[in-house]
């Protein structure tokens, strides 16, 4: 049908008084319309409006510390109201297996002696969308990750006031966000008793030097450096000490990938264990993806994280894979926090390239070309790939 | 005069509904090619519960960014049905099969946009175009409310993760009240197809006795 002949039929209904019809239809952006998945609206890139998914364009990660307002954003039901959170209102208690149940103001944690990590928070689905068949959920591509300072205080510093019982095995947390609808599961998840007792676990209130953003996780979150951030609960308010696992979706069915590698497109079954430590991953983060380039020397940049083991080499490749070449890991070398690296190539001929990296950690772990396929697609660590074209 | 005008008015609101219809099958043609197996009416019917339903958690380009078989689409409606979305089993049965044949592992990651002239043009609530201002009954209106608007608007009103409507500034502007709901505002979705001109009156009805 041609436009004319559409105008035509909407002037034949207006003209015939049928305005009331025509102007209480849908508004077509508001019918969950195909708006191009990456678009950009601000420095994030939204996947989800509501609530709130971003993740971080690529580009920014040439700087070693994310800066708060352009770090990825995730949560399952959206911030609780800022009055819920404010530090009038808040506390966070400690209960379960302890000696004395405990209650902290946000002055009690700020008078504690404080610790500072320089940690990569990264989300289990970022890479989500680069899993075939493809799987259900946020359809993160590479930017759900980010590199930042976190200070506050040690969980065990705060466990250790309640006074641990032996048959504690499990510290399970859970914030002041809620679901729309009382039906939703809550977000409780746990961690381990000696993943909680660490002392780089910390419950951080500052982020890279400023007090904690309401989207990330106001006044207070979890932070288990090398893990994954479905365990760094945000707008944390209870810590439950237990000789179990929490109970309830997002520990027992969701954030878990299977113990034996499934058949791609099949779905989720057999034994399963909750998603945990990050794998070894890297990104290219300049040139950006799509770029025209200048023949001659290019330096190409970007980042690598392991998870609880450090980066120790990155190579770049350009022709698909077939050969490897070091880059040169550069600046800051902490644990948890990513490790920027450089790699100088020289580009002679002109034509479209691929550029591709991959990261190797101290436990001998290799980027895999393409990760092993999952029902919820976590733990993407493929190749990193972006392609340039080289022109006079 | 007054019975003259009555049927005058009938008579043109017949006319307009007779070539409503006609337009309607030739836009319905047009579209058939681009949903493939889904017809227009099973997409706006699916797309306003979409928007009812599914949209009460979590905004539609969560659903419009998947690309899911039918087994994992028929999950995914279960788990929603599971968790508390007030979709009947025939709604569930629809929606599958419109997220199944249009967000299929297959489609492109980019779809063409359903056609919003059709959007426009076709009723989606099929009840009669009333005559004059509507009289809205506020008994029925408390009912309409607790499915519809309490999720966000809180029971009785009284605000959650959506305003307070309760003696609210918008009751004293009925056009405004009308619009928003209708066609949505902010993080508000439209209602327009999902509630009809009756159940909006008696939802304003209902508002304005609290």
């Amino acid at each position: 049908m041609t436009v004319a002949r559409r105008a035509w039929l909407k002037r034949l209904l207006n003209g015939l008084g049928a305005g009331f019809i025509v102007n209480y239809r849908l508004s077509p952006t508001q019918a969950g319309e195909e708006a191009p998945a990456s678009r950009e609206t601000g420095p994030l890139t939204v996947r989800v409006m509501r609530p709130y998914d971003a993740e971080t364009p690529v580009r920014e990660f040439t700087s070693y510390l994310t800066p708060n307002h352009r770090f990825f954003v995730r949560s399952h039901f959206g911030p609780p109201p800022p009055e819920a959170v404010s530090e009038v209102h808040w506390k966070l208690h400690v209960s379960g297996l302890v000696e004395r149940s405990q209650e902290f103001t946000l002055k009690d944690l700020r008078q504690m002696k404080a610790v500072t990590v320089t940690a990569v928070v990264q989300c289990s689905g970022n890479g989500r969308a680069f899993h075939r068949p493809k799987v259900p959920g946020v359809q993160w591509e590479r930017g759900a990750v980010g590199n930042a300072q976190w200070t506050g205080v040690r969980l065990r510093d705060v466990l250790a006031k309640a006074g641990v019982q032996t048959e504690a095995r499990h510290v399970q947390f859970q914030g002041a966000d809620r679901p729309v609808v009382a039906s939703v599961p809550l977000f409780v998840r746990s961690i381990p008793l000696e993943k909680a007792m660490h002392p780089d676990t910390i419950l951080a209130y500052e982020m890279n030097g400023r007090p904690l953003p309401l989207l990330h996780g106001a006044p207070l979150r979890v932070m288990t450096p090398g893990w994954m951030a479905d365990s760094c609960i945000k707008w944390l308010t209870e810590i439950a000490v237990q000789a179990e696992e929490a109970k309830g979706y997002y520990m027992q069915t969701a954030y878990r990938i299977p113990t034996k590698p499934l058949e791609p497109g099949i779905s989720a079954s057999g034994s399963s264990t909750p998603v945990e430590a990050m794998v070894v991953k890297s990104l290219v983060a300049a040139p950006q993806e799509g770029r025209t380039l200048q023949p001659g020397p290019v330096t190409i940049q970007g980042v690598a994280w392991g998870g609880e083991a450090k980066v120790v080499k990155v190579e770049v490749s350009i022709d698909e894979g077939k050969n490897w070449e070091p880059a040169r890991l550069v600046e800051e070398d902490r644990p948890y926090a990513w490790r920027q690296w450089q790699y100088v190539w020289n580009a002679e001929t002109t034509g479209m390239f691929t550029i591709l990296c991959r990261a190797t950690d101290a436990q001998g772990e290799t980027q895999p070309a393409t990760s092993p396929w999952n029902p919820s697609g976590f733990l993407w660590n493929g190749w990193d790939r972006v392609t340039v074209t080289v022109a006079a | 005069m007054v019975r003259r005008g009555q049927t005058m008015r009938f008579q043109a609101f017949a006319l307009c509904m007779i070539l409503g219809l006609v337009g309607l099958a030739v836009v319905t043609a047009a579209q058939e090619k681009d949903m493939e197996t889904v017809s227009p009416a099973l997409g706006l019917r699916a797309e306003g519960l979409i928007i009812a339903r599914c949209s009460v958690c979590h905004s539609a380009d969560l659903i419009a960014q998947q690309r899911l078989p039918r087994a994992r689409w028929e999950a995914t409606v279960e788990k929603m049905e599971h968790w508390g979305a007030e979709i009947s089993n025939d709604e569930a049965d629809l929606l599958v099969r419109y997220l199944s044949a249009r967000y299929h592992p297959g489609a492109p990651d980019q779809l063409l946009p359903l056609d919003s002239e059709l959007r426009k043009a076709e009723p989606l609530t099929q009840e009669p175009v009333a005559e004059g201002p509507l009289t809205g009954v506020a008994a029925r209106g408390a009912g309409i409310f607790e499915h519809n608007c309490q999720a966000c608007h809180g029971a009785m009103a009284i605000g959650g993760m959506g305003p307070k409507l309760v003696k609210t500034p918008i009751l004293k502007q009925e056009d405004l009240f009308w619009e928003t709901v209708l066609h949505g505002r902010g993080a508000m979705p439209a209602w327009g197809s999902v509630l009809s001109p009756q159940d909006i009156a008696d939802i304003f009805a209902w508002l304005s006795t609290k």
